[in-house]
């Protein structure tokens, strides 16, 4: 059997909300997400900073005494004895400490490098450098401070701050992991927050689910906060028990409009019943049998007007009974059946691939709409040779389809069809109040479902899908 | 004696055409008001059945009901009413009325529907395994018809209706109370349903020139039996 794309309706279901991509929920968990690494970012590069930075101003220090140590030995005895502070401090010290002499023709008198390093200059202040010391076999990083000297020499103070800038690598690699341990945990708290918002938001949109589908006694649970959340749900409230006096005032303004109407119909009625059983005349009684006849269509339009309108309201959710929805639809294959067959037309329930067995259903409701759609079959569907009806389960919702062979409805008159007083068939030339389908309708989404007309091709194909 | 029917109905013109109607079919019927008046006149419980509108000035038919069947009257009721949907039936049926009726009716239903009533309540229907009108006979146990001593097939939906036809036999049923009875429909299928069903099973009733047995009372409905 072919299928087609159902005609797109509005989905009436209620659903969890989701974290979308694009939904307003997860922008929120986005931004508190990256709000929460930002600043973590930012103390931590601080800290790291500042730790560098100190680390470096302590080296600095360390060697600027160094320097003028060493200036202060040249100043009080010129280039020997500055010579032999160099030899002593180095051969006191941890090995740590650099220092170099060269004289004015550039040559080494003291210290522990090989030759001036040619990238320093005496211009330049404190600077890191990689430099091979005298004896080492790998370039080490130092900082160092160069020095003229009165007599045309050079002098260079130093310290190997190898060690040091391990511990800043240590330093920074710590912060890291502090970093990535605090990504999970900002996902963590984000997420949180985003539930926390999601569930009081579900609250409200799981209410307004089960008003919307007929439920009109529903409220928000509040929790008395105060907060937004507790206003939205109050305001909501308000606007429920607004809906809910409207809807109970319509009840009574059909209810009497239909007591108003039907009062002066049946005495109408009943002065036409005692009429025609006092009058002779042919005349006059196919007079009145016509005046009837109207009456009572009259009647029946006001009847299926105000049925739809209470379905509609979602009146008679609390008369669901369990119904064997398999005998109902036997039923009315059999009700129907030596009609159809009067007409030339088969009239049966397709094969069945297991029984769906208990629902419950309006079970009057369904029933009528039922006996609407073949009726609708019979009258509409010229030249049809075979009304099929079928119940099966798909998922958790019962779909009822009735079809037939005959022409069919153009699929760009199929939304026409359903809607109140609508007649497709332009003459009007067959009897009918044009409101079989808004009810079918109606009933289908007093039970929480849709009505759908489909290709059946040839012919057409209603699918009565109800939910619960 | 004849039977005694009260007749509670706020408007004068239903009423008057009502107690018109049941006087000439043979009964003896008091009219009330309104609700109060109904329900002590209904307290007397010399009545055999009685009609009761479901809106009334001062005390509302449903509250009417509820407050005889609270003080044990079990006299048989049908409601009238302009509240037509099929859950205010269904209320009503629950509060303890024997048959609802939307106005407006048909008075032969409403005749049809009482004297079903009335009969109800006369002899409880006992367990039956055969039923029998004239020379018509089913079994309800093997499921087979005979008239005359020739064995009639049914098909299922016939039978149904040929059993319900048995079961009040010679009494008039209507269109709605076919449809009530047999398939447990409470809406007017509109297009002329029961009739085709009537006419087939009329036509193998009657097969072989035997006399009609169903026949059609005209504005009312069927009855099954001998002709009048």
């Amino acid at each position: 059997m072919p299928t087609e794309a159902p005609d797109r309706l509005p989905d009436l279901q209620p659903r969890r909300l989701r974290f979308g991509l694009g939904s307003a929920t997860t922008r929120l968990v986005a931004l508190v997400f990256g709000v929460q690494i930002l600043l973590s970012g930012t103390v931590l590069f601080y800290v790291y900073a500042a730790t560098a930075r100190e680390v470096e101003r302590q080296e600095r220090a360390v060697v600027t005494e160094l320097r003028d140590d060493l200036l202060a030995g040249f100043r009080s005895g010129g280039q020997p004895v500055l010579a032999r502070l160099i030899r002593s401090r180095l051969a006191a010290a941890h090995g740590e400490t650099i220092a170099t002499l060269v004289d004015a023709d550039g040559r080494v008198v003291a210290g522990n490098l090989a030759a001036w390093p040619a990238t320093v200059t005496l211009a330049s202040s404190w600077r890191i450098i990689a430099l091979y010391r005298l004896g080492a076999d790998h370039a080490e990083r130092m900082g160092v401070i160069a020095a003229a000297l009165p007599d045309g020499g050079k002098l260079l103070a130093g310290r190997v701050v190898e060690t040091n800038l391990k511990l800043v690598r240590i330093n920074s690699e710590a912060i890291l992991a502090a970093l990535l341990a605090a990504v999970p945990l900002a996902l963590l708290m984000a997420l949180l927050l985003g539930r926390i918002v999601n569930s009081r938001l579900h609250a409200v949109s799981a209410t307004a689910a089960a008003v919307a589908s007929g439920d009109l006694s529903q409220r928000v649970p509040r929790d008395g906060s105060g907060d937004a959340f507790d206003t939205l749900a109050g305001a909501v409230n308000t606007m429920l028990a607004r809906v809910e006096t409207l809807v109970g005032e319509l009840r009574i303004i059909t209810d009497g409009l239909a007591h108003d109407l039907r009062s002066p119909l049946t005495r109408l009625k009943s002065t036409l019943e005692r009429a025609r059983s006092e009058i002779a005349d042919p005349g006059a009684l196919a007079a009145l049998e016509s005046v009837s006849t109207e009456a009572d269509q009259v009647l029946a339009m006001l009847g299926t007007a105000l049925q739809i309108s209470r379905a509609e309201a979602g009146i008679g959710r609390d008369m669901f009974v369990d119904t064997n929805v398999d005998a109902l639809v036997d039923d009315v294959v059999e009700v129907y059946g030596p009609v159809a067959e009067d007409q030339g037309v088969s009239l049966s329930v397709a094969p069945r691939h297991g029984m769906v067995g208990l629902r419950p259903l309006h079970r009057d409701l369904v029933q009528l709409a039922l006996g609407n759609l073949v009726e609708n079959a019979l009258k509409y569907a010229e030249g049809a040779t075979a009304i099929t009806l079928a119940a099966e389960m798909a998922g958790d919702s019962l779909v009822l389809t009735v079809a037939d062979n005959g022409p069919g409805i153009p699929a760009d008159r199929r939304e026409e069809a359903k809607q109140r007083f609508a007649r497709l068939d332009p003459s009007r030339h067959i009897a009918g109040s044009g409101l079989g389908l808004a009810l079918v309708e109606a009933v289908a989404r007093l039970h929480g479902g849709t009505l759908v007309l489909a290709d059946n091709t040839p012919g057409l194909r209603v699918v009565l899908t109800l939910e619960r | 004696m004849s039977q005694k029917i009260l007749l509670v109905e706020d408007d004068a013109a239903t009423a008057a055409y009502i107690a018109k109607g049941l006087n000439e079919a043979g009964f003896t019927v008091d009219i009330a008001e309104n609700g109060r008046d109904g329900l002590f006149m209904a307290s007397d419980a010399g009545y055999d059945a009685v009609v009761l509108d479901r809106m009334l000035p001062g005390m509302d038919g449903m509250a009417v009901l509820a407050a005889m069947r609270a003080g044990g009257i079990e006299t048989p009721v049908i409601v009238l009413s302009a509240l037509g949907t099929a859950d205010d039936r269904v209320a009503g049926l629950t509060a303890g009325s024997d048959d609802y009726l939307v106005k407006p009716f048909a008075f032969a239903e409403l005749l049809a529907r009482l004297r079903l009533l009335m009969r109800r309540k006369q002899g409880g229907p006992a367990v039956m395994t055969t039923l029998a009108a004239v020379d018509l006979e089913m079994d309800l146990l093997s499921r087979r018809v005979k008239r005359a001593g020739r064995t009639i097939v049914l098909q299922p939906r016939e039978f149904r209706l040929l059993e319900y036809l048995l079961r009040h036999a010679d009494q008039v049923v209507t269109r709605t109370m076919l449809l009530e009875g047999v398939w447990d429909y409470h809406f007017d299928p509109g297009t002329n349903v029961i009739d085709v069903h009537i006419s087939r099973l009329r036509k193998k009733l009657d097969e072989g020139g035997m006399p009609p047995l169903l026949h059609t009372v005209r504005g009312a409905g069927y009855r099954l039996g001998l002709a009048d």
